[in-house]
Parts: structure tokens; sequence; C-alpha cells
């Protein structure tokens, strides 16, 4: 997949001073299976970026192509099947089912593919080690037990690829080493690429290049 | 599909639903029901009498003046032409009668001699609930049918009684061949066979095709131009208030029964429309009711939706389980209403028995066909307020 930006700039940004280095305004392309590190302070824009990327926002000027296809061009369902098989998130609020149990989140995102069994999303789930958490609603969970959920839950589709807005913000050293471990098991074995934004952390993330807003 | 359907439709305003449940159910009920005896007032006496629905046959009141000759007892033609101007008055005929002798008689070896003088009529068949292919006659023809006054069967069944023969039915006496003899003046005379097609109660004489009448005027008449003393007037529904003030205010009469008959089902059937329009009404905004809460349930659950979409459902997925859910709601509401309705449809049915009105107890199917229409209705609301919802959130 080839995601090419020219000239974006969203409209509450337009009118702000942007750095030397920043992405906003300049033309530059993403290459899937490769990994970006989305670097950026608070209010830079991360967000928006991600939102833009997944058809949320549509409030920007100049143009994004994906795949040489603007879009600006794409309808709803072009957009649904676009989130469904090519891009995966992990958004920043984690747009979790707070009433809905760990499984059942999982399950609403998993029956959309039917890529995994019951037995390999609980694997999943051990791995981050929250298997207890399996029949808990999720808004029994701390936010960063939530993180996780989340992150699993992106992984349970076909994407080439994965978004993730500042994915482990709640999470210490170790818990983050392991998710991004998971991440990439899933991102290698399926070719895909990363986009990760964060508030300069580089973690211990393997990325080939890193951008700035 | 069991999570998506807990995730949408969890969050609920339990009460706001009953509301419209029942007002919808409610609704649906007094539809059907008002529609269904709306339909069997209207068809009340039809197929009892030859004559068509609604129709009268009127005559000027006799007073001292007409049989002092003051006044005149026939109508002119110009008197016609200004009923049929009337909107409440859908057709206005006259009763041509016969201009020469008449003579009725038995000609069956099975039955015993009877013979009277009668007196015959003839209306246009428009007024007439009979196929018009039985109602023909050409000059050549051997059988003239015509239609007989009841109380002529009744005076016919007590002179059979009375020789000994048993009663005869209606349809018995269509078997029995009978004979009209036409005699002019001059003693011209010819014979035709007659066959009885049907019953009256509302005409007192014998009635026969407008072709027979005209053939014995023509040849049997005594010259003198045959006044018209009767017309045949249809009414338009429920506008009987309106005929009979007119007929009262312009010194015209009608048989008593005939009168009743119209004013009952004028007055029941007017009852019955405000209920109807009220029951419709009632539906029409019940649904509104229910799709409004479909609203509200989205606006509830616009996180939800919203979510949904972002990770990958389509608009139709997500619209459908509203659709199917209201359909279901609805469905159910309808199912009730049918089972309310066979119930109210007992009762009543058994009340006008005991009451003396045999309305007919089968069902109506325009009744059905109308809760089906408004069912498509609600469907085809439902479906563009929860693609409109849903899209909304994309």
């Amino acid at each position: 997949m080839e995601i090419l930006f020219k000239n974006l700039i969203p409209h509450p940004l337009k009118d702000y001073p942007h750095a030397e280095n920043s992405i906003w305004g300049k033309e530059f392309t993403l290459y899937s299976p490769k990994k970006y590190l989305l670097n950026a302070a608070s209010g830079k824009g991360k967000t928006t970026f991600t939102h833009i990327l997944a058809g949320i926002r549509k409030d920007f000027e100049g143009n994004v192509e994906i795949d040489k296809q603007k879009i600006t061009s794409f309808n709803s369902s072009k957009w649904t099947e676009f989130r469904k098989q090519k891009i995966s998130f992990v958004f920043q609020d984690l747009q979790l089912f707070p009433h809905l149990s760990v499984k059942e989140n999982f399950l609403v995102k998993n029956n959309l593919s039917n890529s995994f069994n019951a037995e390999e999303i609980l694997n999943f789930l051990k791995i981050v080690g929250l298997e207890e958490k399996f029949e808990q609603k999720c808004a029994l969970l701390s936010m960063g037990q939530q993180q996780r959920i989340a992150i699993i839950r992106a992984l349970l589709q076909p994407f080439e690829i994965l978004v993730l807005d500042e994915p482990f913000s709640h999470l210490d050293k170790v818990n983050t080493e392991i998710c991004l471990n998971l991440i990439n098991q899933r991102v290698n074995e399926l070719n895909a690429g990363i986009v990760l934004t964060s508030l300069g952390e580089h973690y211990d993330f393997n990325f080939d290049d890193e951008l700035f807003l | 599909m069991k999570i998506i359907r807990k995730l949408l439709f969890k969050n609920q305003n339990k009460k706001q639903l009953l509301i419209a449940f029942v007002g919808s159910f409610l609704g649906l009920s007094f539809l059907l029901i008002s529609v269904h005896y709306l339909i069997k007032v209207n068809e009340f006496g039809e197929g009892a009498d030859i004559l068509g629905p609604n129709t009268l046959i009127v005559q000027k009141k006799v007073s001292t003046s007409n049989t002092l000759n003051l006044a005149k007892t026939d109508f002119s033609t110009e008197e016609i032409i200004e009923l049929k101007k009337k909107k409440f008055i859908l057709d206005v005929e006259p009763v041509i009668s016969n201009n020469f002798d008449v003579l009725f008689s038995t000609n069956d070896p099975l039955v015993p001699r009877f013979s009277s003088d009668v007196f015959i009529q003839t209306v246009n068949p428009n007024f007439l609930d009979i196929p018009t292919d039985m109602w023909k006659w050409e000059k050549g023809d051997s059988i003239v049918p015509i239609i007989l006054p009841r109380d002529f069967l009744v005076m016919l069944n007590t002179f059979m009684s009375a020789s000994g023969i048993p009663q005869v039915s209606d349809e018995l006496a269509k078997d029995i061949r009978f004979r009209l003899r036409l005699t002019s003046d001059s003693g011209k005379r010819e014979f035709i066979s007659a066959k009885i097609i049907g019953f009256t109660n509302e005409v007192a004489s014998i009635l026969v095709p407008k072709s027979f009448m005209n053939y014995g005027n023509e040849n049997f008449s005594n010259s003198i131009p045959q006044k018209i003393t009767q017309i045949m007037i249809s009414s338009t529904e429920n506008e009987f208030g309106l005929l009979e003030n007119y007929l009262i205010e312009h010194h015209l009469e009608s048989k008593n029964a005939q009168v009743l008959l119209g004013r009952l089902k004028s007055m029941v059937g007017t009852l019955i429309m405000v209920v109807l329009a009220i029951s419709v009404l009632a539906v029409f905004l019940s649904s509104l009711v229910l799709i409004q809460y479909m609203q509200l349930l989205m606006t509830k659950n616009s996180y939800e939706i919203r979510t949904l979409l972002r990770i990958g459902y389509p608009i139709s997925f997500i619209s459908k389980r509203f659709l199917i859910y209201f359909t279901q709601i609805f469905s159910f509401v309808m199912v009730l209403s049918i089972v309310l309705f066979f119930l109210v449809k007992l009762v009543l049915d058994t009340l006008f028995m005991e009451g003396g009105l045999y309305i007919d107890t089968q069902l109506t199917v325009i009744g059905f066909i109308s809760l089906m229409i408004i069912f498509i209705l609600f469907i085809i609301s439902s479906y563009i307020t929860a693609k409109k919802g849903v899209s909304k959130e994309f």
C-alpha cells in the first residue's frame, strides 16, 4: 500500500506556524510494510492525522491518495471496506464498548473477518496478562488494561497498515514491550506497515522512518 | 448478531416504547374494526332485494288536492332533470307502467290454475342487482323474465295452501312456469310465457324488461300518453339524510322500510367513518412516536453506532438492525391487533345478532389490505429513518 500526502493541512491548523520538519503542508509518501513513528507534542495534530487516514475527518486542504486514489472520492462503502480489510486503528480514546465484556468487544471486531477462533483470541489476552479479564466488562478495567484490549482488538482483522495513536500512554515499560512484541509479530505475519504516534517517546520501536508535526 | 443487538438496544427508555406500542396497538385495532364494520354496514341489505343498494322508489304524496285534480301526482321531465342535478343523488330514472291489460296466470301442470289481473312496471337495469344477460327480452322471444313482488309470492302460497298443495320457496317459485296475457281495448290478445328471476320487497308491481314494456305499449296500448307517477332514485353513500330532507321538503314519499334502512345505514356509516378517521390519526401518530423513538434510540446509542462504523461495520448492516427490531415490534403489534379484532368481532357479531341485525360475519379483505398498506408505509419510513440516522454518524 502506498499513501501519498500532498500539501495536507487540517483547517484548524492552517493559521498556525509549523516547524521546518513538520509534515503539514508537505508532500511525502507512506509505504506499507514500512514502520513509521510520528512524533509530536500535544495539540500538534497527531489524532487529526490518524482521523484523516481513517476517513473520520474531512476538514483539510491538500490531497491524500491511497494507492493513487484520492480519499475525497471514497464513498461510505469504500471506507467501510478499507477499515475492514486494509487499515486497522488503535484510537487514542480507545473506542471500546464499555458495557460489553472483553470477550464481546473482541467478538464484535473478529466477527467481521473471522480471523481468529476463541482460543487464539484468549491466547492474545494471555500474552498481555489479562486472561482473567476475558468475561469482565471493559468499563471495569483500568486505562492501561483497556489500552491493551484496544491493541488486541486492532489485531483481530486483516490489514496492510496499522495506525496506533499513543497506544502506550498508560502502560509501563514492561507492558509496552510486551504489546510492541505482539504488534510486531502480527504485523510481520501480515507483511503490513505501522504508523505509531507518540508524545516524544521512542519506546523500543524499531521504526524505518520518523515523522514530525 | 446477538452482541450487536445487545449493544444497540440495551440503552432504552422502556416507558416511551410502551406508550408507542400501546398507541399503535389501539390505533391498528380500531382501524381494522372500523374498516370491517364500515364495509359490513354498507353491504347491509344488499342481496336481500333485487333492487340495487341505496335505491328508493319515490312518488308524490297523495292528498285531497291531488284527488280533486288540483295538484299533479306525476313527474315532469324538468322535475327529473332537476333531481339529477342534486349532488347527493347518483341517478334518477322514471318507472314506466303498462298502458294495457295484463293477466298473470300459472301455466304449469304441477301447480293449480291461478290467475289475476296485474300491474307491470319497468325500471332502468342500472337500478337492479341482477346480471344484464338475465334481464333481456326481444320481440320473438318465447319467455319474458320477470321480478315478482315478494308479497305476491305470499299470496300465491296462501292460495296453494288453501288448495292443499305445499307452499313454494323463492328458489322453487323460479322453476314454476307462468304466463302473461296482454290485451288491448279492442280485444287483441297475446300470450307470452314468463319466468321469475328474482323477488323484490320494495316494488308492488311485477317488473319486466323495458323492451317488453315498449312492445306491449306499442301493440296493445289505448294510445293515451303514459304518465310517470314513480321514479327510482339512487343516493350517494352516507348522504341519505340530505335525500330524506329533500323528499320531505318536496312532498315526496317512499316506502318506510327503505327510508328507515337508508337512514340507519347513513347514521351508522357516518359514526364508523368518524371512528375510522380517529383510528387513522391514532395509527399515524403512534407510528410517528415509534419512528421518533427509533431516532431517540439512535441518538442515545450514537457512540456505539459511530464506533461500529469506525471498526468496519457497513451503514446498511447497522440500519438493518434497527429496521428489523422495529419491524418485529410493529409485526407484534399487528398480530395483537388482529387477535383483538377477532375478539371484538365475536362480541359485536353476537350483539348484532341478538339485536336482530344480521350483519354478514365473513371477514373483509379490505380491512386486512389497509393493515398491510400501513405496515408497508411503516417499513418504508423506518428504513429511511434508520439509514439517515446511521449515515449521520459516519
